[in-house]
């Protein structure tokens, strides 16, 4: 009798373990819930969205909550990381298909946003001067003057961007790795403004963003 | 169980009921045993225990004709182990056509064949996590990984292969019936791995013609 009185109560705090253990409530929408979220991205952006060159993730700190917002909405639609040759897009897009509760996109962007930008130094060499012109003769309408982007017009500041990553986007772009779904009716935008562009325009545009900063 | 779709799953389904049915007899016998001589010989008023050496021929029979038993028992196992191995991994049946799977955190690729029906040529047709093949046709797959260890992992076809950065491993399977199935990373590679997920589309003759040709017209 004695062991039956004390397998109850073992069994009850167990019981009791168990039923906490599957409450799947999750947390309220907004900062508290996009910090727990973010332990899923620091891994590869770093604790401080800082990204890291060497796994190809860019530093995503204090980018704008809708821009965040859309990309993540993008990924999960296949709008974007769905094409063979965007390996980088190929590993975030599973990542963000987690992301599948009400509000996980809105609070971990905010989140992200709240961080401080990084600002990582320039990697490339183009000609800032010669990028100048074709910034302001075709970039500048969306991202504008300063390079800080306009949400409106759905372009993100690209100023506090890895020029690697402005780099492997423009490209990816002018393939049609980016920018090419039909839902994508902002992407397209962007890819009809790279078709054109050579490989050292590209280059001479983004150092020429870098010096915005 | 899970759908044989397959020419070799069920090769590889029965070798594990086999083993299943030989080791279970090997461990319901032993626990009998067991048990039997636990009660048979328990502690009895007046009867003082004895301490056995083994080296008694009546006493070592109860080890060495289990273990005579057991290895011709494996000896059963491993013969139809090597044939299930020998024709899944060992030999390659002729194709009728060759497929490229790619892995990569955290994500499959797959390179089809176009309409000429060769890899590697301008009409190859490039998918993201969804692979298309014929039912009843022999097809080849070349496999790679780009970064980490993954393993190429198709349940219904039973197929199950590591892909390692740097080599190309060829494998084989032939569908047998139609259906849309999970394939699956079955290798830790990183955070991703429990989503690195893609579904198997197997049609038949006049289904993949049309995939085909749909899929030559989008690119």
């Amino acid at each position: 009798m004695i062991r039956v009185r004390s397998s109850k109560f073992v069994a009850l705090p167990i019981v009791a373990i168990g039923i906490a253990a599957c409450d799947s409530t999750p947390p309220p929408v907004g900062m508290a819930r996009g910090e727990e979220l973010f332990e899923t991205c620091a891994p590869c952006h770093g604790e401080t969205g800082a990204g890291n060159a060497d796994i190809e993730t860019p530093a995503i700190a204090g980018l704008p909550q809708w821009y965040l917002q859309s990309q993540l909405q993008s990924f999960q639609e296949g709008w974007r990381g769905q094409h063979a040759d965007d390996i980088p897009g190929l590993r975030m897009r599973p990542m963000a298909v987690t992301l599948n509760r009400e509000g996980d996109i809105e609070s971990v962007s905010q989140y992200v946003a709240s961080l401080d930008p990084t600002f990582p130094p320039s990697t490339l060499h183009g000609n800032a001067g010669v990028g100048a012109e074709q910034y302001r003769a075709v970039c500048v309408a969306c991202h504008g003057e300063d390079g800080l982007g306009d949400e409106v017009l759905r372009a993100p500041p690209i100023v506090q961007i890895h020029d690697w990553y402005l780099l492997q986007e423009l490209e990816n772009y002018r393939s049609g790795a980016r920018g090419a779904h039909p839902a994508d009716t902002w992407g397209i935008t962007m890819r009809a403004n790279t078709v054109a562009m050579t490989d050292q325009t590209m280059q001479d545009v983004i150092a020429y963003v870098q010096t915005l900063r | 169980m899970i759908d044989q779709a397959s020419t070799y799953a069920a090769d590889i389904d029965n070798i594990i009921i086999w083993v299943a049915v030989l080791a279970g007899f090997w461990f319901f016998v032993a626990e009998g045993v067991f048990f039997w001589l636990i009660l048979k010989y328990r502690a009895k008023p007046g009867v003082k225990a004895q301490y056995l050496e083994g080296h008694e021929n009546h006493v070592k029979k109860w080890v060495t004709w289990p273990h005579v038993g057991i290895l011709a028992f494996d000896f059963v196992i491993i013969v139809m182990a090597i044939m299930v191995w020998y024709d899944v991994k060992q030999q390659l049946p002729e194709p009728d056509r060759t497929i490229r799977v790619i892995g990569q955190q955290w994500a499959w690729t797959f390179q089809h064949p176009g309409q000429d029906n060769q890899l590697d040529t301008d009409d190859d047709i490039f998918t993201v996590d969804e692979l298309h093949v014929e039912v009843d046709q022999t097809y080849h797959f070349l496999l790679e990984a780009t970064d980490v260890l993954h393993s190429f992992s198709i349940p219904v076809f039973r197929i199950k292969q590591d892909a390692i950065p740097g080599r190309t491993i060829t494998g084989w399977f032939e569908a047998t019936q139609t259906g849309e199935y999970d394939v699956q990373c079955a290798e830790i590679c990183g955070i991703g791995h429990g989503v690195m997920a893609a579904r198997v589309h197997i049609e038949d003759s006049d289904g993949h013609a049309a995939w085909v040709a749909s899929a030559a017209t989008a690119q």
